[in-house]
């Protein structure tokens, strides 16, 4: 057999001819099955992947209402926003969380805490939902972050708003503050802002009573993006904008709770402890709600460090306690107006009628003293306030009985709460028979019925309602009710239903405890030396809360001097007053813990804060704010 | 004028020697696809970089230039050269993948690249045509009778698996099916006979899903499974796909217009400017601008074999169908992935998408194939 020694021979050629066009048809067949499957792409199905094609390209990103301001009667900005520069992520976009926080954490630090927190919120959320991972950052750390936002998928930088309260937390027990919605605001409430990460929710205070005026409504943001979440384009739709939160409109008065506040101040001490409250006695709008010391409420919005906490919780004088609608104190003597009204209109007993007082009453086996040890001598009703005799307060009450006191305080104000839109007023407490036998399961005793008569032993009440108090009084035809937001309508009141003459003849008294020379809170000249003041006169009365029990030992002894007392220890100072006399504009309510003697501190801060708030008003001839002027 | 060295090698249709005379006789249909297939690219690489022709345009139009100058100048050296050098430009090749084995740069975890100082170079695709010079050499120099022989066979095997294997270990398994498929197909055009084919198929059949199973990395049994079926993994290589097949269907007939491509925009296709420019192209400029880019392909690889044909001798034959066959090979694993039709694999889609050795080895082979046409009259010895 010849060897095939050539390839070129013909069998060869065609071999490789025949093999090439197997392959060149496989090709052919190929590129065919290749042109199929793009007509299949391209043509077949292409609705469904533009579909999904603009499903990647397009987000919608909720757009946060800006929340409403919270305003003083005046204007002035109590609560306000401010451009916040935070970065949040997209758990689904990014690739690492771990390693992407790391980054981040590199540029700006993540405290342990915070990282719990973001942990947390990723574990909580679903992937697609902002987390936020750091908030409040400055300028150069936000430009920082932006410059290297290529390398940090999933992060987001923002400009957001934040709450800001400016006023030096004078405002913070009225204001309250925002925070992220907690489980049970998400429950209660289905707005889907809430599960925004960034939203903020009006936690206490105005900000949370006016939550539904100030907050707005969300908007949509149609969003091109790309696949790391980065925005690429906006598709803005006036129709989705978000709606922004309306203002609230506070009756009090920015530079007069300031000024207010100052009068707190002391030389050794810091900040006395109380609360004051000065109130339109024809509108029945606060003018001051203020509770001291007060505390940043900034603090709770940019998230509050253990060390803050510690130090409030720890604080003796418990600044964030609204002390001026939540404190419950003694009113001490500023209730013997109420013993004074409801003895003329029971008449019972004869406002010329003295009692005399040697310093004691002695009922059954007990002692009770009056303030005076060595006695006021014979007290007409008058002179009983004036003077506050603890004595003629002790007879009175054994003629009315404690239940028509009651009656009668309830009626000027005490032992109820008020609805100014916050929360926390307490309604204190106002001691009848039924009420001890409820309350305590004990029967009322004589001495029981003597305490009270002084405002000692179980009445309790706040300087919110002590303003009231004294409000209606000063008032004498109508129940005013306070409020703190400024609202379209004038409030209407129901009839005090108290003989005007008798209303008058307590007015007298309180004018005389400080107008004149011997009243317990006598100053010559309560407003200054200011001529604007001239022949502007005020009416009001002290109270001393006491705090512990006086032992006999230490009536034997010698009481002990208030100021040589711990602190704690130390009497409640207390005043009540209104001012003009003649035609009253505003009463005021002040409790200064541990003050001592209501003549000095709290009737001093009391007279100053009235004075201020006439002054501010044109002295009692100023018109309240028209409501018709706003909006 | 006169001076006729040509015709010393009695080559028909050399009436002029020179080189510049060559120039003219080159078939220059062939240069001019191979053109247009890279601006082509140049401006898809541009759309993908987002008009910057920094980002790799301007690179690649470069390239492209350069690949030019290269292609010619390996056209115009005899076919007789290369020839000569089939089996060293193997060992060459061979002697680089070793190095890549030793010296080699890591890339997203496989070592494919070494590195020059001056340029980085992937000895792979220097393998892709020097496998098919040496095989096209082998058979050339084999009897045809022996080619279905027992060491016929042995030979080819060995010359074939040396170089998959060490690609395989880089791991690279996109160039080692690449290398395979052209080598086989140059086996498979040499002559090898039906009854060899059918043992090998039955072997085949055997033997690749051991190979999955012990041959395969884990990373590239995923990419298959993923292939096989996509929701296995939904962010990974599926994503991939899915988003490729998204970016082309999404393009419709027509195509959303040049740098209108919202997935490309948004940077939704990973890789779109190296393998998965396909993409870029069905995403802006549709079912038309696709088919019309295969249609270039097809006529490239139909003037080659035309060329082919036109060849007497065996190495020139076997040399250019054998390239041709890793040139289509190169779109068809490259189309078939951003189709969704193949695995995700790494086979750039030769002279559209970025990249320096790939242009190289595919306008040098063109070369090559170009020199075999160019010296298609010239009788090549056989040693053997």
């Amino acid at each position: 057999m010849p060897p095939v020694s050539s390839h070129n021979n013909n069998t060869d050629k065609n071999l490789i001819t025949r093999r090439t066009t197997i392959l060149g048809v496989g090709g052919v067949g190929i590129f065919g099955v290749l042109a199929a499957r793009l007509y299949q792409l391209q043509v077949l199905q292409a609705e469904n992947y533009r579909a999904l094609s603009d499903n990647n390209r397009f987000n919608f990103n909720m757009l946060m209402p800006e929340r409403g301001q919270i305003r003083d009667r005046f204007g002035v900005a109590l609560a306000r926003n401010r451009q916040n520069y935070r970065l949040v992520m997209i758990a689904e976009r990014t690739g690492e969380i771990e390693k992407t926080l790391d980054s981040v954490s590199r540029i700006s630090p993540i405290s342990p805490g915070q990282r719990k927190r973001i942990d947390k919120d990723i574990r909580q959320n679903p992937k697609f939902v902002p987390i936020l991972v750091q908030d409040n950052i400055d300028w150069e750390t936000f430009t920082a972050i932006n410059m290297r936002l290529h390398a940090l998928p999933g992060i987001v930088s923002e400009a957001g708003q934040g709450r800001a309260y400016p006023e030096n937390g004078v405002f913070s027990h009225v204001l309250g503050y925002v925070g992220r919605a907690g489980n049970k605001d998400i429950e209660a409430d289905k707005d889907p802002l809430l599960k925004q990460p960034t939203f903020r929710i009006g936690k206490t205070g105005v900000e949370a009573a006016e939550e539904k005026t100030l907050r707005g409504a969300s908007g949509k943001l149609k969003v091109e993006v790309n696949a790391r979440g980065r925005i690429v384009r906006e598709w803005p739709d006036p129709a989705t904008h978000a709606t922004p939160g309306k203002d609230v409109w506070l009756t009090l008065d920015s530079e007069l709770q300031e000024f207010a506040a100052k009068q707190f101040a002391t030389e050794d001490e810091g900040d006395d402890s109380g609360g004051v409250c000065l109130i339109d006695v024809i509108t029945g709008e606060l003018r001051t709600l203020l509770s001291m010391p007060t505390f940043d409420a900034n603090l709770f919005v940019s998230g509050l460090t253990q060390l803050d906490m510690d130090r409030m919780n720890n604080d003796p004088k418990r600044p964030q306690y609204n002390k001026a609608i939540a404190g419950g104190y003694p009113p001490a003597s500023t209730y013997k107006m109420a013993v004074m009204l409801a003895a003329l209109e029971s008449g019972l007993i004869n406002p010329d009628k003295t009692v005399y007082c040697s310093g004691k009453v002695k009922v059954g086996r007990r002692d009770f003293h009056c303030w005076k040890r060595r006695g006021h001598g014979s007290m007409n009703m008058r002179d009983a306030l004036k003077n506050s005799c603890d004595s003629y307060f002790y007879e009175t009450v054994q003629i009315l009985g404690v239940d028509a006191i009651a009656n009668v305080a309830r009626r000027l104000g005490l032992g109820q709460s008020y609805d100014i839109s916050i929360k926390g007023a307490i309604s204190g407490i106002i001691p009848t028979e039924a009420w001890k036998k409820e309350r305590l399961g004990t029967g009322w005793r004589t001495g029981d019925s003597l305490n009270a008569s002084i405002g000692q032993g179980f009445v309790l009440a706040t300087p919110l309602q002590l303003a009231v108090m004294t409000a209606r009084i000063a008032n004498s035809l109508e129940a005013v009710v306070p409020h703190l937001v400024i609202s379209k309508s004038l409030p209407q009141f129901e009839p005090l239903d108290f003989n005007p003459q008798h209303l008058a003849f307590v007015r007298d008294a309180m004018w005389s405890v400080t107008s004149e020379p011997g009243g317990t809170a006598f100053r010559h000249k309560p407003f200054g030396t200011d001529s604007a003041f001239k022949g502007i006169e005020m009416a009001g009365k002290t109270g001393t809360g006491q705090v512990r029990r006086i032992s006999k030992s230490e009536r034997a002894t010698g009481i002990r001097k208030n100021s040589r007392l711990p602190w704690k220890l130390r009497d409640h100072s207390i005043f009540v007053g209104f001012a003009p006399y003649d035609r009253p504009r505003f009463a005021v309510g002040t409790i200064v813990e541990h003050g001592g003697s209501g003549a000095k501190r709290a009737a001093n801060i009391s007279r100053a804060v009235l004075g201020e708030a006439l002054r501010r008003d044109g002295l009692g001839n100023g018109a309240a704010v028209d409501p018709g002027a706003l909006e | 004028m006169a001076a006729r060295s040509g015709s010393f090698y009695n080559v028909e249709s050399a009436s002029n020697g020179s080189l510049t005379g060559k120039l003219f006789e080159i078939n220059w249909l062939l240069p001019t696809l191979v053109a247009v297939l890279g601006l082509v690219g140049v401006v898809m690489i541009y759309a993908a970089t987002d008009g910057v022709w920094r980002y790799g345009a301007l690179q690649h139009l470069m390239r492209i230039g350069f690949g030019g100058l290269v292609m010619l100048t390996v056209a115009l050296i005899d076919i007789r050269i290369w020839y000569r050098l089939a089996y060293p430009a193997y060992a060459i090749g061979l002697v680089l993948l070793i190095g890549v084995e030793f010296f080699g740069v890591e890339v997203n975890g496989s070592a494919r690249w070494l590195d020059f100082g001056v340029a980085r170079l992937q000895p792979s695709e220097i393998m892709k045509p020097a496998i098919v010079l040496a095989l096209a050499r082998y058979y050339h120099d084999l009897r045809a009778d022996r080619v279905s022989h027992i060491f016929g066979l042995i030979g080819a095997l060995i010359l074939l698996v040396m170089p998959m294997m060490l690609i395989l270990r880089q791991p690279d398994l996109g160039t080692t099916l690449l290398l395979a498929t052209s080598g086989f197909a140059v086996v498979f055009l040499a002559g090898i006979s039906w009854r060899v084919i059918g043992f090998a198929s039955i072997f085949a059949a055997v033997g690749i899903p051991l190979f999955f199973r012990f041959g395969l990395k884990p990373y590239q049994q995923e990419r298959v499974l993923t292939f096989m079926d996509p929701s296995r993994d939904p962010t990974g290589a599926s994503y991939h796909i899915t988003q490729s097949k998204i970016a082309l269907g999404s393009g419709g007939v027509k195509g959303k217009g040049f740098m209108r491509g919202t997935q490309r925009q948004g940077e939704y296709v990973p890789e779109n400017r190296t393998d998965f420019i396909f993409t870029v192209i069905g995403e802006e400029f549709g079912l038309i601008g696709g088919l019309l880019t295969m249609g270039l392909y097809m006529a490239v690889i139909g003037v080659c074999i035309w060329l082919s044909l036109k060849c007497k001798e065996m190495f020139a034959k076997l040399l250019i169908l054998g390239l041709t066959t890793t040139f289509t090979l190169y779109i068809f694993i490259n189309l078939g992935m951003v189709m969704g039709l193949a695995p995700v694999v790494g086979v750039p889609l030769p002279l559209i998408s970025y990249g320096g050795t790939v242009i190289l080895a595919v306008m040098g082979g063109f070369g090559l194939i170009l020199s075999a046409h160019l010296y298609r009259g010239v009788e090549l010895p056989r040693s053997g």
